[in-house]
């Protein structure tokens, strides 16, 4: 019995019994079903043992019927260590007053979150939480359910789609979903589509406002081509024209195209070098007994090592060379022209849109002069030629 | 009668192949080495000292010799002892000891 845990909670005590029959006490004892334990003599013949605290009263008694008294020699278990703390105030005060703080701190909104990336800034969140009642350090009895809750912050929140709140003990996760809303349109005014070069007009489509022009008209630069002003002389109205105006335009360009050009190979030669690096100095370790190239190109990579996020100054460096040659070769005066006109196409292509097409060119003029062959070209070039320009 | 039921049952614990001691209630002594002796079926103590302890038995008694005996725990139906344990003698009743 001693040591087991029933015992420690019960509480017992070691007792010494003093005159009386030792051996008529304990049969008289087993017989009434107190249980006794560690029945021992001691050198002085007193016979000792230890008891639990109810079947101590229960002795009593049994005691008097045998004559004989008891001594507590002992203490033991969980009352008398209760009754010894009780005696503490202090101590049972503040073992209280602990849990009546953790109690009360525990009914406190410790912190308010926001989930969800919505573009509200959670300043706005929060302020609107506030006003519902949910900010840090509010009681928590004070605070609806989250369910009404999150209604009425959505309420709130116009630009929300949906809003949760979500109470985790002392913590409050406020989640909130973007309505997705269509693209806000660019405030247009009403105004007019003109020409921006001069051109022949080879489609037109107007989407709103009124054509001005037809398909084979010769159109300057600035005449308009889709009115923004509908209606009559007395009676009009402005809008915003919207179309598209396909029109032939003529571009002339001086094109030099070099008959020598100069192209840099490599030559398939390359060496390497590594390095090791300690803070911002690098010690070469290989790669000494390489060539020196007429010319080249050096590759460089540095690895640092890294001790998890951490940068350390030690690494390694390679040197990578790649040995260069210049080739310089000779283009005939035919094939400097193709160049030349291959990269005015280019350039139209760039300078006026994707759905600009070339339809004809014209070589005006050429000659070969300095190593260079000197070209004049007319393109005649399709292309969109609207322009706004805004009315009033 | 006593006797009649007492035979009874020798003969059914004989038949059957039963333990005596669960059939008899006959005490079990269990012993472990010279340290600890657990009796069942005891019917009280008859005397205690540190080197000497003395037990009632239903047809005797039973006399446990040692040094610096405790019992250990107690209850109405076994005895738990323990200590420098040197002897455990058994006796019929009405025979004088030794």
């Amino acid at each position: 019995m001693k040591g087991s845990w029933v015992a420690m909670l019960r509480g017992y005590v070691w007792v010494k019994l003093i005159g009386g029959e030792p051996e008529s006490f304990l049969n008289a004892a087993t017989k009434e079903g107190i249980s006794l334990w560690n029945i021992s003599f001691t050198k002085s013949g007193e016979l000792n043992f230890g008891v639990s605290v109810p079947d101590f009263f229960k002795l009593k008694p049994l005691l008097r019927l045998n004559g004989s008294r008891t001594r507590i020699l002992s203490k033991h278990g969980l009352p008398f260590r209760m009754e010894r703390l009780s005696r503490r105030k202090t101590f049972a005060v503040g073992m209280i007053v602990f849990v009546a703080a953790l109690f009360i701190l525990s009914t406190f909104i410790w912190n308010v979150k926001v989930e969800g990336n919505s573009a509200i800034p959670e300043e706005k969140i929060l302020q609107a939480a506030k006003a519902e009642g949910i900010y840090s350090m509010q009681w928590s009895f004070r605070m609806q359910d989250a369910a009404s809750l999150s209604q009425r912050l959505a309420l709130r929140l116009p630009d929300a789609a949906w809003v949760g709140v979500d109470k985790r003990g002392t913590s409050i996760t406020i989640t909130v979903i973007d309505s997705t809303k269509p693209d806000k349109k660019p405030l247009e005014g009403p105004r007019h589509l003109v020409a921006k070069t001069d051109a022949v007009i080879t489609r037109i489509v107007a989407e709103s406002g009124r054509p001005k022009v037809e398909r084979n008209d010769r159109v300057r630069k600035g005449d308009v081509l889709i009115s923004g002003i509908i209606g009559d002389e007395t009676n009009f109205k402005t809008v915003v024209s919207k179309g598209k105006v396909m029109g032939l335009v003529w571009h002339e360009y001086r094109i030099a195209s070099p008959l020598a050009t100069k192209t840099k190979n490599f030559t398939g030669v390359s060496q390497d070098r590594k390095y090791l690096i300690i803070g911002n100095r690098a010690l070469q370790i290989s790669g000494y007994k390489g060539e020196e190239y007429g010319s080249s190109l050096t590759r460089t990579s540095v690895q640092r090592t890294r001790l998890w996020n951490r940068m350390l100054p030690f690494g390694t460096m390679t040197e990578h060379e790649l040995e260069v040659t210049e080739i310089e070769s000779e283009l005939t005066p035919t094939e400097a022209k193709e160049a030349g006109l291959a990269q005015a196409r280019a350039e139209i292509k760039v300078k006026w849109g994707q759905d600009a097409t070339i339809k004809a060119e014209n070589i005006l003029h050429e000659h070969t002069e300095n190593g260079k062959v000197m070209l004049t070209v007319l393109f005649e070039v399709e292309q969109s030629i609207e322009m706004e320009r805004p009315i009033g | 009668m006593v006797r009649v039921s007492r035979k009874l049952r020798k003969w059914t614990a004989t038949i059957l192949d039963l333990p005596q001691d669960v059939v008899l209630d006959l005490p079990r002594i269990t012993m472990i080495g010279g340290l600890q002796v657990t009796v069942e079926n005891h019917r009280g103590i008859l005397h205690f000292s540190p080197d000497n302890l003395r037990l009632a038995m239903d047809n005797g008694e039973m006399e446990v010799t040692g040094q610096n005996l405790i019992i250990r725990n107690i209850g109405a139906e076994e005895v738990f002892v323990e200590g420098n344990i040197l002897g455990v003698q058994l006796r019929a009743k009405g025979k004088p000891p030794g």
